[in-house]
């Protein structure tokens, strides 16, 4: 087992890792943009690590229900990317990509739930291609970084953040989380894309960006 | 108590890691993914306290208390018991250990932390009275220090009194 010190990144390190994640943030708000057929640009994103007791924050308000759409991470880093958002901003997309009024989707029927997987599937790939190609991949290693189909979830908003950061928990006290948050039109979404890598993700980044330290 | 936060005059958020202890007033409160929540309460004396327990066993790596099975319940008993300024005879009920994502990694955490609280409660003649385990949703549990009821939320179904 790896010590406390040796699991968290310097400052150097997350700074470079802030510039590969924002990266694949972009390519990721790109593909959405492509697919919603609408101007999406990222607003804001964060690379941190936060103590244990801090991790559960990460969404805000901890004990609302949220709907998030999580796909494991296979290959070179593995982990979950997770998009999650309330309700109402995803039964908004809904309305978006089923071109109907703003509005008409009201609950999570079969049309509303593919739709917020779709989309989900469609960030992911395009987060990770960009995140594969910032960190090239050791010939002796695996070399693909592929998402799982994701799964549609409501649950506490804290409860998802406990279950995404348990595998980094296992090594160290404190957790990786990146996230961002996308504009669309010109107007803020209430959507965040997460990126929590495992314990051994963590040890790959680690060694990925060992010349930044 | 860095894991806790007052959310109201009457609740108080327990964080991953933590515990916190209550007499006779107030509602301590934790949400759970794979985590177990651990709460013990003292009937006689009103005194309750609850755990929200990572990892099964702490093997001197540090951390906080409330973070392993093996140092959160000593220190819940501890603390309970300091606030009552007594010993005290309290029962134990649990809840957690579910597993969102169907991970081998997270599934085997969660039911390692199941097995390992239930075994130590026993170890410490602490009667464990109630438990709602398992499962792919997050749960909300809460403790009433006043009564010693237990809440169980999911989202999407009605509370349950453990």
């Amino acid at each position: 087992m790896t010590t406390q010190h040796e699991n968290v990144l310097s400052i150097e390190q997350l700074d470079a890792f802030r510039i590969a994640f924002h990266e694949g943030a972009a390519e990721a708000s790109t593909a959405l943009g492509q697919w919603i057929d609408k101007p999406t640009r990222i607003s804001f994103d964060v690379v941190e690590q936060l103590p244990l007791e801090e991790a559960t924050r990460v969404l805000g308000s901890e004990g609302e229900p949220i709907c998030f759409c999580v796909s494991q991470m296979t290959g070179r880093l593995t982990g979950q990317l997770i998009l999650a958002f309330s309700d109402a901003s995803g039964l908004a997309l809904a309305d978006v990509l089923l071109n109907q009024p703003r509005g008409t989707a009201g609950v999570w029927g079969e049309m509303e739930t593919s739709a917020a997987l779709e989309t989900a599937n469609i960030l992911a790939c395009a987060f990770l291609n960009s995140l594969y190609r910032a960190f090239p991949a050791d010939p002796n290693a695996a070399s693909e970084l592929l998402p799982t189909p994701p799964r549609f979830s409501r649950d506490y908003a804290a409860s998802l953040i406990e279950f995404a950061v348990m595998a980094q928990v296992i090594e160290s006290d404190h957790v990786l989380v990146a996230q961002t948050e996308f504009q669309i039109d010109g107007d803020p979404v209430d959507w965040t894309l997460l990126f929590v890598p495992d314990a051994e993700s963590m040890m790959t980044l680690r060694e990925a960006l060992r010349d930044s330290r | 108590m860095k894991g806790v936060q007052q959310l109201s005059s009457t609740i108080s958020a327990v964080r991953m890691g933590d515990l916190a202890v209550s007499a006779n007033n107030g509602v301590l409160r934790t949400l759970l993914g794979s985590c177990i929540g651990l709460a013990l309460y003292d009937h006689t004396h009103k005194v309750g306290g609850l755990a929200h327990i990572v990892l099964p066993q702490s093997r001197d790596s540090g951390g906080p208390a409330g973070k392993f099975v093996d140092t959160a319940i000593p220190a819940l008993c501890a603390r309970m018991e300091t606030l009552a300024g007594r010993s005290l005879k309290p029962t134990a009920r649990i809840a957690g250990g579910a597993n969102m994502f169907s991970t081998t990694v997270i599934q085997t955490i969660g039911t390692q932390n199941i097995e390992a609280t239930v075994r130590l409660l026993g170890e410490l003649r602490i009667p464990l009275l109630g438990r709602h385990c398992g499962g792919e949703k997050g749960r909300r549990m809460s403790l009433d220090s006043a009564t010693g009821v237990i809440t169980i939320e999911i989202v999407g179904s009605d509370p349950i009194e453990l």
